[in-house]
C-alpha cells in the first residue's frame, strides 16, 4: 500500500473544503470496509485519505411525525438493523441490513460507506431504491437531494461529485398498507455477497387491487435494475399468481445480467424469473411495511 | 509521515509512531507484541484478525491504525485477569473447541461481543452471530457446544455475584 496524508476533518463543511482543495488526490474514508481492501489491492492510491470519523453530527437515526425515517451518513449498517425505528417503519431494510456480510463488516460499515462504494453486489440499494429513498449530499456549492433512482451511475460510480459527502440517507414513510421483502439468493458461504438480491413492495387496497408495485433487482447488473414496464403490468390489477409470473418472465426478459464468479449470465436470467416471482409473492403473502 | 497516535490495548494506552497507512493488525502484532490477533484473509471475512472496538468485534484487518486512536481496544490478550482464564476461554478449552486453534482468538472474542449482547443465544443466534468466523478446521460443533456452555457459566457466575475476568470493554480503567 502507498501512504498518504490522513485528514480528520471536524465538521462537514471543512470536509468539503478539504476535498474541493485536493481533488482527485482525495478519497473519503468511513467505515473503511470498502476503503481499505481498495488501498490495500492497491486500485487507488489516494494522496489524501479524509476520514469522516470525527462528523458526530452525522451518526443519527430520527423518525419524522410522519414515519419518514432520516438516517445519518456515518450510522453503521449494524445499527441500522437494530433499530427499533428502522424495524417498526421500514422491517425489510433492518432485515436487509442484518443480512450484509457478517456482523464485524456490519459495525464498521456505514449506511453512507455502502451507497458510495455503488459496488453492484450490495443488498441495500436494491431495497432503499426500491422504498423510494433518497439521499442528502452536501458540496461546497450547497446541499441537494438526489433520489436514489438517479443515484447509481455504473460500476462504482454515483451521481456524487467528487467533492461532495452523502450527509443523509431519507426514507419515506409507506402508506400503512404497504407489504415488502427481499430476498437474497447466495450461491456460495453464507457471508458471501449475493449473486441475486430482489426487493418488492407492493401496496395493494382492501379490495385486493394492486395500488403500486416497486421491484428492484439488485447484483445482477452495473446498478440496481427497475422495469417499469413489468411493474405496470401489475398495477390497477388483481396479483394472481399467473400475473406475477407474468412480471417476473418480463423481469427476465429486460434486464441484461453479467456474468461473474456467483453466477453466469444465463442463470442469473434464469434466477431473476424465479426470485422476481417469490419476493412479489412473499411481500403479498407475508410481507409487512 | 509518521504521526504519534495514543491506542488503548487491554486497558492501556501508549503511544506509537505510525504511519497513515498502516494497518491496525500489523501495529498491535509488531508494536504491541500481541500476536492473538492473526491473519486469514485480509479482507474481512474470515475474523482471525478480530478486535473488540468500544465493545463491538470488528476485523483489525480492515482498520487504518491511526484511525483507532481514542478507542477502547481489547484483544485476546486482555481477557484473562492475571493467570485466571476468562469463562468464555476456559469453556474453549475444556470443549477442545480447536485443533490447531489459528480462529480461536477471534472466535472467543466474537463470543464476548456475543453474550455481552444476548447473555442467553439460542444455536440458531450462535450460528448467525459467528457465521462470519471462519475455522479451517471445522471445529464448528464443538464451537457451538463451547459458546452454549460459556453462557451457561456466565449466568451461573453472574448470579453467585460477580464475574471472575468478566472484561467489559473499559473495565480496567
Ligand atoms: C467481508 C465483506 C463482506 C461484505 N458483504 C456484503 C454483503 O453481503 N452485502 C453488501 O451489501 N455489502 C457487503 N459488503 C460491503 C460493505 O457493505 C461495504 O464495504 C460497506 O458498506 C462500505 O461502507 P464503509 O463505511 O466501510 O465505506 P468505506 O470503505 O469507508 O468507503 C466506501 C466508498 O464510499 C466512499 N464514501 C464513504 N462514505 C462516504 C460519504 N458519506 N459520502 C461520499 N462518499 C463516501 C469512499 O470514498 C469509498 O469510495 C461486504 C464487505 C466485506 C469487507
Ligand atoms: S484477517 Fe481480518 S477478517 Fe480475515
Ligand atoms: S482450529 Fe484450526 S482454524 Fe479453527
Amino acid at each position: 500500500m502507498t501512504t498518504f496524508e490522513l485528514l480528520e476533518p471536524e465538521s462537514v463543511e471543512e470536509a468539503t473544503n478539504l476535498l474541493a482543495q485536493h481533488g482527485d488526490e482525495a478519497r473519503i474514508i468511513a467505515g473503511g470496509t470498502a476503503l481499505v481492501i481498495m488501498l490495500k489491492n492497491r486500485l487507488i492510491s489516494p494522496g489524501y485519505v479524509v476520514s469522516l470519523g470525527k462528523l458526530d453530527e452525522l451518526h443519527y437515526i430520527h423518525e419524522e411525525t410522519d414515519g419518514t425515517l432520516r438516517i445519518g451518513a456515518l450510522t453503521t449498517i449494524r445499527e441500522v438493523e437494530r433499530s427499533p425505528k428502522v424495524q417498526a417503519r421500514c422491517p425489510t431494510l433492518a432485515r436487509t441490513c442484518g443480512q450484509v456480510g457478517n456482523v464485524r463488516v456490519r459495525h464498521a460499515a456505514t449506511v453512507g460507506g455502502n451507497l458510495s462504494e455503488a459496488d453492484y453486489a450490495s443488498d441495500p440499494p436494491a431495497v432503499l431504491m426500491a422504498a423510494r429513498a433518497r439521499v442528502r449530499a452536501r458540496g461546497p456549492r450547497g446541499e441537494r437531494e438526489i433520489p436514489l433512482t438517479d443515484f447509481f451511475k455504473g460500476f462504482y460510480e454515483t451521481a456524487l461529485a467528487p467533492d461532495e459527502v452523502l450527509i443523509e440517507l431519507i426514507v419515506p414513510a409507506a402508506p400503512p398498507t404497504t407489504r415488502s421483502s427481499y430476498l437474497r439468493y447466495l450461491t456460495r458461504s453464507s457471508e458471501d455477497r449475493p449473486c441475486l438480491g430482489v426487493a418488492a413492495f407492493v401496496d395493494v387496497d382492501d379490495r385486493g387491487i394492486c395500488r403500486d408495485l416497486r421491484v428492484v433487482v439488485g447484483a445482477v447488473a452495473e446498478t440496481p435494475q427497475e422495469v417499469d414496464a413489468a411493474e405496470k403490468l401489475g398495477i390497477g390489477q388483481r396479483l394472481t399468481a399467473e400475473l406475477i409470473q407474468t412480471i417476473a418472465e418480463e423481469y427476465a426478459r429486460s434486464i441484461d445480467p453479467l456474468s461473474d464468479l456467483r453466477g453466469s449470465a444465463w442463470y442469473r436470467r434464469q434466477m431473476v424469473r424465479v426470485f422476481v416471482r417469490d419476493a412479489v409473492q412473499g411481500a403479498l403473502d407475508d410481507g409487512k411495511a | 509521515m509518521k504521526r504519534i497516535v495514543q491506542l488503548r490495548v487491554n486497558g492501556v494506552a501508549r503511544e506509537v509512531a505510525v504511519e497513515p497507512h498502516h494497518i491496525l493488525l500489523d501495529v498491535l502484532r509488531q508494536e504491541f507484541d500481541l500476536i492473538g490477533p492473526r491473519e486469514g484473509c485480509g479482507i474481512g471475512m474470515c475474523g482471525a484478525c478480530t478486535v473488540l472496538v468500544d465493545g463491538v468485534p470488528l476485523s483489525s484487518c480492515l482498520m487504518l491504525a491511526a484511525l483507532a486512536a481514542g478507542k477502547e481496544l481489547v484483544t485476546i490478550e486482555g481477557l484473562s485477569t492475571g493467570s485466571e482464564l476468562h469463562p468464555i476461554q476456559q469453556a474453549y478449552l475444556d470443549h477442545n473447541a480447536f485443533q490447531c486453534s489459528y480462529c480461536t482468538p477471534g472466535f472467543i472474542l466474537g463470543t464476548k461481543a456475543l453474550l455481552d449482547e444476548n447473555p442467553s443465544p439460542t444455536p440458531g443466534e450462535v450460528r448467525e452471530y459467528l457465521s462470519g468466523n471462519l475455522c479451517r478446521c471445522g471445529s464448528y460443533v464443538k464451537i457451538l457446544d463451547a459458546v452454549l456452555d460459556a453462557a451457561q457459566r456466565l449466568h451461573s457466575a453472574s448470579e453467585a455475584g460477580g464475574v471472575s475476568g468478566s472484561l467489559g470493554p473499559g473495565a480496567n480503567t
